[in-house]
């Protein structure tokens, strides 16, 4: 087992309601360090195949190891995988009966047993990171969307996760609060965070992408390196995508 | 004007005939504050259970057994279950107050665990994949993220049946009990002059009644402070 794999996801199948399949036999591995990011036209399965990740979508067949443990099977404890697997949302997901401060620092001094303080302290830092300092007694209804989803992140960075998931992090956001998190999002990925990133921002993809998957139908129907996969798509399904969005 | 003294003198003065409304008001107050407590624990419990099953498809068996109880006691009048609580069931039983607070909390129980529910439910699937993606386990989502929040939203409909709850008590005279209500109906028997005890014993309901509400106004403010 190579220790610079995060997630080895062999013949992953993900069905709703037993018809059609979702997720399509999936095969892939994520290193450490990677910045994956996963692009397809909507209902394609991206953001199922992401969920999967952390099983917030219990897959139907396949295996996905985590650091060489298979948390697909019954016996494992995934809330205990969970706690390295930060997870975005498109819709935040802040806790509004919480203050940005509680938002950050339950999780942490539930789970990991940290000291208020600590937790505090730790949670301060982050927030002086993105900037979000003075927000730190605030309640999320009083944030911007842009300042929300970076709270999201640094809420997720808290518990100081292996690899970082963004379900379509910017999908829900007005355009011009896009670029604040995308900002902070290109420097975790400068501080060598793994990141897996379902996104439709392809400039995103292209700047920082180590690596970008193309899903359409279920199935991963192309992979490459960002500069490879945009100027040069070989599948005709990608290059009527890629038409279509650019 | 001397005509309402002296009917005030006989309803309530004389032969220390307050005291009945007093005792009263004391059985009442006793009943309502065990059977509310009896409620809101059997109502979460239910709750829980119900919007569980909901979720997840799981507690199957359980949640047929919550069904059940929630069918039958929302489906009968509260004094037909006060009366089999008191005659068939506990039968050979003679403590009237404990079968009343034990009637009335599991009849609340049922109204109680509705409202939360429908709290639970109303609250946005993504924050509970929001705490299950921190690494939180079902129950501790649902303790720290989800009850919070629920409870707010239901805080004025649980208000509501507390205070449904107080009046409904009222028809322990059946076994016998001598609530706030009973207490007047006493008085009214002795001095035949219905008017003085009845309203009063109207007033005295109505006045524990405002001041719950404010009470409660006042603990919805305080929770409100987080969506100023």
């Amino acid at each position: 087992m190579n220790d610079n794999v995060l997630f080895e996801v062999k013949g992953l199948c993900q069905s709703f309601g037993g018809c059609n399949l979702v997720l399509d036999h999936i095969d892939t591995t994520i290193k450490k360090g990677e910045v994956v990011v996963i692009i397809g036209p909507s209902g394609s399965g991206k953001s199922t195949f992401l969920r999967s990740l952390n099983l917030l979508e219990v897959p139907t067949g396949g295996t996905i190891l985590f650091e060489g443990n298979d948390i697909t099977d019954k016996k494992t404890d995934i809330n205990k995988y969970r706690q390295k697997i930060g997870m975005v949302f498109q819709h935040f997901n802040l806790f509004p009966h919480k203050t940005i401060l509680g938002n950050m620092t339950l999780a942490p001094i539930k789970l990991l047993g940290k000291s208020k303080e600590e937790a505090e302290k730790q949670a301060m830092e982050l927030l002086e990171r993105v900037g979000l300092a003075d927000k730190a007694n605030a309640y999320p209804s009083q944030l911007s969307g842009g300042q929300k989803q970076r709270i999201a992140i640094v809420r997720a960075l808290c518990m100081n996760p292996d690899v970082l998931l963004f379900d379509e992090p910017t999908s829900a956001l007005d355009p011009e609060m896009v670029g604040e998190v995308l900002e902070v999002m290109k420097d975790l990925a400068k501080q060598g965070m793994t990141m897996l990133v379902v996104t439709h921002e392809m400039g995103f993809a292209k700047e920082v992408g180590s690596r970008v998957l193309f899903i359409d139908d279920g199935k991963i129907v192309e992979e490459n390196t960002p500069a490879e996969l945009f100027e040069h798509p070989k599948s005709e399904r990608l290059q009527s995508f890629l038409a279509k969005v650019l | 004007m001397n005509s309402f003294q002296s009917q005030f003198y006989d309803n309530f003065i004389k032969d220390n005939r307050y005291m009945y409304l007093v005792k009263g008001f004391g059985t009442t107050l006793l009943l309502t504050s065990f059977a509310v407590l009896i409620g809101i624990a059997l109502g979460f419990l239910v709750a829980i259970i119900r919007s569980t099953h909901d979720k997840t498809g799981k507690l199957k068996f359980p949640n047929l057994i919550c069904s059940l109880y929630l069918t039958v006691i929302r489906g009968t009048p509260a004094v037909v279950q006060l009366l089999i609580m008191f005659y068939v069931v506990f039968a050979s039983y003679n403590n009237s107050i404990v079968v009343a607070i034990l009637t009335f909390g599991i009849n609340s129980g049922a109204y109680v665990a509705e409202i939360i529910r429908s709290g639970i439910m109303s609250i946005d699937n993504g924050q509970f994949e929001a705490g299950r993606s921190l690494g939180f386990s079902y129950p501790q989502t649902m303790l720290y993220i989800i009850m919070p929040q629920a409870f707010k939203n239901v805080l004025p409909a649980l208000a509501n049946e507390f205070i449904v709850l107080l009046k409904e008590t009222s028809i322990c005279g059946y076994i016998g009990l001598m609530d706030l209500t009973r207490g007047g109906d006493i008085i009214r028997s002795r001095t035949y002059e219905p008017f003085m005890p009845l309203i009063a014993v109207a007033l005295i309901y109505l006045t524990l009644v405002v001041v719950l509400s404010n009470l409660v106004r006042k603990l919805e403010r305080r929770l409100r402070t987080s969506e100023r």
